[in-house]
């Protein structure tokens, strides 16, 4: 770390204009209040609705100048939110849990994915169905995620010694080569990469046997929720502008996406077909009544209970409505 | 007076014999590449040329934007972390007795994990390429330090007099014999550090980054998309190799004249209690500067874990027995793979050296094929061979062996290089043959810079075992520094940094005690003499 201290300043100012490049603006406008919008991986129609909200102005109408920071495999959400330098991360509420009994002071403030997004991905010859299906299966994962499985299994009943687990990294590769049976993996990616690559898949969610957390969840600190109040009401009254514009036309969406990052490698089909697969990830009836980003007691209570399987206990107040609330106002 | 045969110039054919085995192996290679690609198309393991080929033809634009982006960011940090190591190596020899000091904390600074810096870098940066820069640098600047301690020292006792009795001081001394000695061993170490900074661009690109090639290889790698993953890879090999040649072109330029004497770094004679006294003085300046650089920047300790945080989670919370437990067996599972993979890397590497000086018609073939095996990114070449050789310990070891592989065989060659040119000259006279020569004259030679390899190769093992434990196996330490990603259970993080920070400087004093044993015997004086 010796060397960051002389040499910072040095490399700030040499990335200035990089970096000025590098994040996305919202249209130019003078005495508006910058924020930062933490993503959790890289730009995809993962995020469009924010990209809709830049694209439209929804934020600079808020007079808010948004920087939407894209994240990555080794770029963890909750630091730069714990450290102030994002407003807002998106995290899920599983890891949002864990940090909070790590001693973070964070709040669930909006729900993007009402229904958790991971799921069983396996090959029409072999396929996992229902969550017996995986007795005496191999299923390629990361460790980290065993106690995924072993809460879906607890859930329904299933002996997960009867599962054999083979740590993969994430990529479909080992299914299609036949080292594994099945993967856990998101709904919305790796079979999406199967399906364009012309490999047929099956995929079971996890949320349709039991599994009840909440994923794409918006986490801001208490203090900013004491202090930034007027801010976090604007950001998050353009996201769900943007994901309502988003509802109407998904395949818009993704070409958005596309033509707003075209240095991203981004594949057109790919994103249009992740673009529908998360709809009903993210929409549901009790979007359409109460908009998006919606919970209930009922959904966190459900939250609640499949936390405690992972080890993971946690109190209903994390979540906090109060944003959403002044919104619907 | 007329110099030995095997180094007289001859006149050059336009296309040398070596020239054409080189480009016939190469068609022979691309050959069976595409018959094993086509063969084995539904296993999604193996893009064939052809389709890289039509792949980079079809994504030029995007290809090329994402180059110029990591290697603006390589290149940068190259010069900065070059800077700093040189700037190290000079501190260290203008005042010999924090050397040793400064050697453990560049070695502690050099073990730090990208999963614990990258997260830092970009909190500390925000948006931007600071995080690709520094981790660049971070890269290089070790293994350029240890080459230039070593370049900058090895000049024969009698120059250093020969100034001094002038009067001149360490100044004059330094520009007029250390620096023009450190010369070849520097172009060594900066040959090392082109393919590493373009490698530390990438991997600081998985900090949330703008497009560059790092970012393409995470899309392709989860899209399935075998000819854009493995054209990233091969366009990152391809620059590697132009960059390791072009820093080599610039070396044998400024490195006319072969040494006419033994340069072999002078043996550590201090007192022993020295030898303990530097590493405990270097681990308290870490425990300082760790503390004290968190609190400058003021970090969160939610994620930035204090010494003192890392002393309560493992020995005075009410689960520090338990948070031992899974360390103590995390470790256990990393060293399993990095120790045999250490050995077997060094051994390769200096076995293949010396079989490369006893027949040089290999080199042609085998130099491109080591540098392109370091050069594609351990993130892509990692889950490769631990796809061939599975996902128990061999591939692990396999992944740590081929990373420490290429530096060793690169540092032993400029190593067997030094053999001075009097004592070939002797052996050439008693028409002694290529073996007694490899055994007498030039290994001994290349000891010096074999150890500095040795000691460059304990942090590249820490690297490779835990990016391949992170990426394809799941399992020791870099699995569960990995894991804080969905846990925040940064105590263990930081927990894991500061073992794997003792567990090097204890290995590098391992390879020091055997290093000053070894060139006890077989010293530069004696063979000079």
């Amino acid at each position: 770390m010796s060397f960051i201290t002389p040499t910072r300043r040095r490399f700030l100012a040499g990335t200035a204009a990089s970096a000025a490049a590098a994040t996305l603006h919202g249209p130019a406008a003078l005495a508006q209040s910058a924020v930062t919008l933490q993503l959790s991986w890289l730009h995809s129609v993962q995020f469009a609705g924010s990209y809709i909200a830049l694209d439209r102005g929804y934020w600079s109408e808020e007079g808010l100048d948004v920087s939407l920071q894209p994240g990555g495999p080794n770029a963890p959400v909750e630091p730069p939110v714990v450290a102030g330098s994002a407003l807002v991360g998106i995290s899920a509420a599983d890891y949002t849990a864990a940090a909070v009994n790590q001693g973070a002071a964070f709040r669930i403030i909006a729900v993007a994915m009402q229904k958790n997004p991971f799921a069983i991905a396996s090959l029409p010859g072999n396929p996992v169905n229902a969550p017996v299906d995986l007795i005496g299966k191999r299923i390629g994962m990361a460790l980290a995620n065993t106690p995924v499985l072993n809460a879906l299994c607890a859930i329904n009943g299933i002996n997960p010694s009867e599962i054999e687990i083979v740590p993969t990294q994430y990529d479909a590769a080992p299914l299609v080569q036949g080292q594994v049976d099945c993967l856990l993996c998101w709904e919305t990616d790796l079979p999406v990469a199967m399906e364009i690559q012309g490999v047929e898949n099956v995929t079971m969610l996890l949320a349709d046997h039991g599994y009840s957390v909440h994923s794409q969840t918006y986490i801001a600190t208490e203090d900013s929720l004491a202090n930034r109040r007027a801010e976090l009401v604007s950001l998050m009254r353009g996201e769900v502008r943007g994901w309502e514009a988003y509802q109407k036309d998904p395949e818009a969406a993704a070409e958005l996406t596309v033509g707003t990052f075209p240095n991203e490698g981004l594949d057109p089909e790919t994103q249009k077909l992740q673009a529908v697969r998360q709809v009903p990830l993210m929409f549901s009836d009790l979007t359409d009544e109460h908009g998006f980003g919606w919970f209930t007691d009922d959904t966190v209570a459900a939250n609640v209970e499949t936390l405690a399987l992972l080890d993971t206990p946690v109190d209903p107040a994390l979540w906090d409505r109060s944003i959403l609330d002044e919104i619907r106002g | 007076m007329k110099r030995p045969s095997h180094t007289a110039p001859m006149r050059r054919p336009f296309l040398r014999p070596e020239t054409i085995v080189q480009i016939l192996t190469i068609f022979a290679l691309l050959a069976i590449w595409e018959g094993v690609a086509r063969a084995t198309a539904d296993r999604f393991v193996l893009a064939a040329p052809s389709d890289i080929a039509a792949y980079v033809a079809d994504n030029a634009p995007l290809l090329w934007r994402a180059l110029c982006t990591t290697f603006l960011a390589a290149a940068q940090g190259f010069f900065w972390g070059n800077l700093a190591g040189f700037a190290l190596a000079l501190a260290a020899v203008l005042m010999p007795r924090t050397e040793r000091v400064l050697a453990t904390l560049g070695l502690l600074v050099f073990c730090l994990p990208l999963v614990a810096t990258g997260p830092i870098l970009r909190v500390l940066y925000g948006p931007g390429n600071g995080p690709q820069v520094t981790l660049a640098a971070l890269a290089v600047f070790y293994t350029t330090f240890l080459p230039a301690l070593v370049g900058l020292r090895a000049a024969p006792r009698d120059w250093f007099d020969l100034v001094r009795s002038y009067g001149h001081g360490r100044l004059m001394v330094l520009g007029q014999v250390r620096l023009p000695a450190s010369i070849p061993y520097l172009a060594a170490g900066l040959q090392i550090a082109a393919p590493a900074a373009l490698l530390g661009a990438m991997v600081g690109e998985f900090t949330g980054a703008e497009p560059g090639l790092g970012v393409l290889t995470i899309r392709a790698m989860r899209a399935l998309d075998l000819s854009a993953t493995w054209s990233i890879a091969v366009i990152a090999a391809g620059v590697s190799v132009l960059a390791f040649h072009a820093v080599g072109a610039v070396g044998r330029w400024l490195d006319l004249s072969p040494p006419s004497v033994l340069l072999a770094p002078p043996v550590d004679r201090r007192p022993s209690i020295w030898q303990i006294g530097a590493p405990i003085l270097a681990l308290t300046i870490a425990l300082a500067l760790w503390q004290g650089l968190m609190d400058l920047f003021d970090l969160s300790p939610f994620f930035a874990k204090r010494p003192g945080d890392v002393w309560t989670y493992l020995f005075a919370d009410p689960a520090s027995a338990k948070h031992r437990a899974i360390l103590a067996s995390a470790f256990l599972q990393t060293m399993t793979s990095a120790l045999p993979g250490y050995i077997a890397g060094l051994g390769l590497g200096a076995g293949l050296a010396a079989l490369l000086t006893l027949a040089p018609r290999i080199s042609a073939v085998s130099m491109p094929i080591a540098v392109a095996l370091r050069s594609i990114p351990i993130v892509a070449t990692a889950p490769l061979i631990v796809w061939a050789l599975g996902r128990g310990t061999t591939g692990t070891v396999a992944v740590v062996a081929v990373m420490i592989f290429f530096p060793t065989l690169v540092a032993c060659l400029h190593g067997l290089a030094r053999t001075p040119r009097r004592i070939l000259d002797m052996f050439a006279s008693y028409n002694a043959g290529p073996m007694r020569r490899l055994f007498h004259a030039q290994l001994p030679a290349m000891l010096p810079a074999f150890f500095a390899s040795a000691r460059m190769a304990i942090p590249a093992a820490i690297l490779a075992v835990t990016t391949a434990e992170w990426l394809a196996t799941g399992r020791g330490l870099g699995a569960l520094m990995a894991t804080t990603a969905s846990t925040s259970d940064y105590g263990m993080l930081w927990s894991a940094i500061a073992l794997i920070g003792l567990a090097a400087i204890f290995a590098h004093e391992a390879v020091a005690v055997v290093e000053r044993a070894v060139l006890k015997r077989t010293s530069a004086e004696q063979l000079a003499a």
